[in-house]
């Protein structure tokens, strides 16, 4: 049943590929910066799941939980040693402030890479999963994990939704994704706002991490990639869309299955980036973008 | 900046070339390989730098450019068996080509856009490499018959006066009108072409020059080398200390982007004896200049001589 | 998508700098000065990380028994962050720089196969702890007089293939009764010689070869792969992966993919394989030429033991093998009477040493893989290893084997 194995398979990947986007894109959209630590930051929640499940023998949820506070930690650290020194020096001027976001937390990302490379080894790790076994969906045999990820995904997604669509915090970021100034006008203070979006980020991205370290395992080598499939599905998605990145992890998703089931694995990733390259040259702005 | 300045920065140059050409003698072998590379690294920098600090164009794919240099001058000669100098030549044509198909419709997108456009242009090539592995040997990486030449000294003189005449070139490009134009319409374009400047054919001008000493430089390097890998030229990691340097030596200054690349290939080979943790120090290090000291080591310096 | 960014090389001007320096070349040393070996390795990798470990251990021995005609041996080493252009800058370091008189390096083939030439021009003696391309030997073998330097530590792709067929031979095709298989391998410059030795010797003991994969070291997601190997219908997957090894263990497990793997499997070798897969591993053959509890020679366990005293762990294969390498250089230097490189070449030709791994010969000027490990009964045939209850059981050959073939319970072998 090739059809079912490719809708299953593509169906986890897309959606862990979406959790690791959709961070990634809230804080470009709330303060237009490009984290490329992004990678490292994903990296190490699952280095420390599986350290703190395997080697500190802390047990499988607890694990997971030590893997998402360190992602949050990273991300304030991210923010606070990198990202703010630089929007606030008054010795880089406003236009070149991205590209120094840019070259900063990259330089930042490549730290937290070797010192993982360094404790850990670069061998690759694998976060015990939480629900082991599988189970057979119309003929296909499917991990019990997989289906995990993929629920997991959907409801942090959901929660994700609501959070930004119906409480107020929520609608505070949302505002000021469109209109920074527009919120400091109505007595936000924009730093709290960042700082919101910082940590829902810690989370999403220590999630993905380690769900992504329990489905397929995590190496010091997956940080340059990770990073960068994070970027091309934003840039397709449109900067700052959290519906263009959803939506454009599942095109992803789905192509790259597709073209390892069907022409070859080791092509895996061109029929993505051409389709990058496509939409680039009609639509620069991205499927949803805004400008 | 004063024309005063400008001979100081000329004479300061000029005593460094010296002091430089005359390191053979008394500098062992080793040293010299070093620094050799670091020369064609330094033009790799300030190519990039006269697209980013005077086109204001963030360019995430110089390796794009550097590779297509690179690859086309060693499978020319793996293949055809040509000589190298016909090599290099014809690696240098293959990057001016391919910048200028990048260039025209990377330049009708803005800011962010113009970066992934050029990024993706790297993955692609990447892609390529590894996908026609019997023509370009693929990960393992493609192994070149000639050499220019084995001796270290004639390798580093090369290198030296190779960076030398780039620099000239480049620093002089900055600093002419055409420069200026760039540097206006970088800052704002649509006042820039008010004035009448035809903005997109200036910065498509410095995306040629910049194209064809990246393309140059990748393929003396390969012939210095006397191998082409997805690693040493191509990767993404490579762009990123192009731009690295860059943004560490000063951006806009051209010069110091080739200074920053002497300091990080440099830096690297003191900090071998920490092993494992050396990328990590130099990591940090140019972290620590980039929040800072965020004119880099020549704007520090260029700031300081103005104040006096 | 996962494009290969590879920041790891962070700063590839590291990469970059490969530097080329010539025209100084060792000088010949006084008779009270250390011996110095470089060893080059891959320090971030578990494989790697062994190598440096184990040469230092070698040195220390000798050392104490009063070095080589009384000189010391010292052991120089070198970060190589997995990559040629480092490894080529390392060893101009090594040779000019720090004037060693011989280097150990590396155990990825490309990696070796890049300083093979530098081996050459700076005529210094390089052997490789864990690299197994054939290119290796066949380069010494077309142009001898240059590349004569080079000697291959560890079994070549083409014995490699070989090891793994004998084993199959009597524990799956005459044990179990399989009869087909799907070759799995990695795309990379040692496992091309490695197929082609596969699909020669596998049809000759009786396994039918269905299909043959090949996937990019950088692949991530093996469903795909499991899959397609699973639609093939064979009894058995013989691998060739060494980049990859967690990865694909532990989605084999989680997929409960039906058929035993067996084969190479270089990560499946690392004493913490058990531990990085959660015990994904069981039931994973692999070739080795070493293990905790593997008694080769009379050498190999208390090496293995004195290893574990001195760093806590036991040593990955490169250990084992640059262990013996610094011993078997020290060996060569005294017979040659001398630290000149061409004198040593000579010696070492003549090498016949016991080892950890069996007993060391290397094959001459007119044999296809020149100054590579001779291969066979009585010098080295390697072993076939299983991962039980969290331990690497050797299981072939017989005089050495410890245990049976024993499967999870997703496996449906061919009973017999």
């Amino acid at each position: 049943m090739l059809a079912f194995q490719i809708l299953i398979d593509g169906f986890a990947v897309s959606a862990l590929y979406a959790l690791g986007a959709m961070g990634f894109t809230l804080i470009f959209g709330v303060s237009g910066v490009l984290n490329l630590s992004h990678g490292a930051i994903m990296v190490a929640a699952a280095v420390a799941a599986w350290a703190a499940a395997s080697v500190l023998h802390t047990g499988t949820y607890t694990g997971a939980l030590i893997g998402i506070a360190v992602a949050l930690i990273m991300s304030f650290a991210t923010y606070f040693a990198v990202v703010q020194p630089i929007q606030r020096s008054r010795r880089i001027p406003n236009e070149e402030k991205e590209i120094f976001v840019l070259t900063g937390t990259l330089l930042w990302g490549i730290m937290i890479q070797e010192l993982i490379a360094y404790f850990f080894t670069n061998n690759a790790k694998t976060v015990l999963p939480i629900i082991e076994g599988v189970v057979n969906i119309m003929g296909v045999r499917t991990p019990q994990n997989e289906i995990f990820t993929a629920v997991v995904c959907c409801v942090v997604i959901a929660l994700l939704w609501l959070l930004v669509n119906r409480t107020r915090t929520g609608k505070v970021v949302l505002a000021a994704s469109m209109n920074p100034r527009g919120v400091t006008l109505l007595g936000h203070e924009l730093t709290s706002v960042y700082i919101v979006v910082w940590a829902i980020y810690g989370v999403l991205a220590g999630l993905a991490g380690v769900l992504l370290g329990m489905f397929l395992g995590v190496s010091s080598y997956s940080v340059g990639p990770l990073t960068a499939s994070a970027f091309s599905i934003v840039v397709l998605g449109g900067l700052g869309s959290v519906s263009g990145s959803l939506i454009a992890a599942f095109v992803v998703g789905y192509l790259e299955t597709l073209t390892a089931y069907l022409i070859n694995p080791a092509y895996r990733t061109i029929p993505a980036l051409l389709l990058l390259v496509v939409v680039m040259y009609i639509r620069p702005q991205g499927l949803l973008g805004r400008r | 900046m004063g024309s005063f300045f400008k001979s100081r920065l000329f004479f300061i140059s000029l005593g460094a070339v010296i002091i430089a050409s005359t390191l053979p003698l008394y500098v062992s072998g080793y040293v010299l390989g070093l620094l050799t590379v670091a020369y064609y690294f330094g033009v790799f920098a300030m190519s990039w730098d006269l697209l980013f600090g005077f086109a204001g164009e963030v360019n995430f794919g110089p390796t794009f450019l550097i590779g297509v240099g690179a690859y086309t001058a060693g499978i020319v000669n793996a293949q055809y068996g040509l000589s190298p100098y016909i090599c290099i030549v014809l690696g240098a044509a293959a990057a001016v080509i391919a910048g200028f198909v990048l260039a025209l419709p990377a330049l009708r997108v803005r800011g962010p856009y113009f970066g992934l456009t050029t990024l993706v242009a790297v993955l692609m090539l990447q892609n390529f490499v590894v996908v026609f592995a019997d023509l370009t040997g693929g990960e393992i990486g493609l192994t070149i018959p000639d050499v220019i030449t084995i001796d270290s000294h004639a390798n580093y003189w090369i290198a030296l006066g190779f960076m030398t005449i780039s620099a000239a070139i480049l620093y002089g490009l900055a600093q002419s009108p055409v420069g200026l134009v760039l540097q206006a319409s970088g800052q704002d374009a649509v006042q820039a072409g008010a004035l009448g400047f035809n903005i997109v054919k200036h910065k498509l001008a410095a995306f040629v020059v910049s194209a064809f000493f990246s393309g140059l430089s990748g393929a003396l390097l390969v012939f210095y080398f006397g191998t082409a890998s997805v690693g040493t030229v191509v990767d993404i990691a490579v762009g990123v200390n192009v731009i690295v340097a860059a943004v560490l030596g000063g951006r806009r200054t051209v010069l110091g982007a080739a200074l920053g690349a002497i300091f990080l290939i440099v830096a690297g080979e003191f900090l071998r004896p920490t092993g494992e943790l050396a990328t990590f120090i130099v990591s940090a290090v140019a972290l620590l200049v980039v929040l800072f000291f965020p004119g880099g080591f020549l704007g520090a310096a260029l700031s300081r001589e103005a104040r006096q | 998508m996962s494009l290969k960014t590879a920041l790891h090389a962070s700063t590839s001007l590291i990469a970059l700098a490969g530097a080329v320096a010539l025209g100084l070349f060792a000088s010949p040393a006084l008779a009270a000065d250390p011996i110095k070996i470089a060893v080059i390795a891959e320090a971030q990798a578990i494989a790697g990380a062994s190598m440096p470990q184990a040469a230092q251990l070698a040195a220390e021995e000798i050392n104490a028994k009063g070095g080589v005609d009384g000189r010391k041996i010292e052991i120089v080493t070198y970060d190589n962050h997995s990559s040629s252009a480092d490894s080529v800058r390392a060893f101009q370091r090594a040779v000019n720089e720090d004037k060693v008189n011989a280097v150990i390096a590396s155990y990825i083939s490309e990696v070796v196969l890049a300083l093979e030439p530098w081996a050459a021009r700076l005529k210094t003696v390089m052997v490789t702890p864990g690299a197994a391309s054939n290119e290796i030997t066949k380069a010494v073998h077309k142009d001898y007089d240059k590349n004569k330097y080079t000697f291959h530590g560890y079994l070549t792709s083409a014995s490699l293939a070989l090891s793994v067929c004998d084993a199959a031979k009597d524990l799956l095709v005459d044990g179990k009764h399989t009869k087909t298989a799907v070759i799995m391998s990695e795309d990379a410059a040692w496992t091309k010689p490695l197929d082609i030795g596969y699909q020669e010797c596998l049809p000759k003991i009786g396994l039918k070869v269905l299909d043959h994969i090949r996937f990019s070291p950088d692949t991530t997601d093996f469903t795909p792969i499991f899959n397609k190997i699973e639609a093939a219908k064979p009894d058995v997957i013989i691998t060739g992966i060494s980049h990859v090894g967690v990865q694909p263990t532990v989605q084999w497990k989680n997929q409960q993919v039906p058929i035993p793997m067996f084969g190479i499997s270089s990560q499946a070798t690392n004493e913490t394989f058990g531990k990085d897969t959660n015990n994904a591993a069981e039931g994973v053959l692999y070739q080795g030429v070493s293990g905790p509890d593997l008694a080769i020679t009379p050498k190999s366990l208390p090496f293995a033991e004195a290893f574990r005293k001195k760093y806590g762990n036991f040593p990955s294969y490169c250990g084992y093998t640059a262990y013996d390498e610094v011993y078997y250089l020290a060996d060569a230097i005294k017979r040659a009477g001398s630290t000149d490189s061409d004198k040593m070449v000579a010696a070492l030709e003549k090498t016949d040493w016991e080892g950890t791994i069996g007993r060391i010969q290397f094959y001459g000027k007119n044999d296809e893989f020149t100054h590579g490990l001779k291969y066979g009964k009585g010098l080295i045939t390697g072993a076939m290893l299983q991962w039980q209850d969290g331990k690497q059981v050797p299981v072939w050959p017989k005089d050495v084997a410890k245990g049976q073939l024993k499967f999870p319970s997703f496996i449906k072998l061919t009973a017999n």
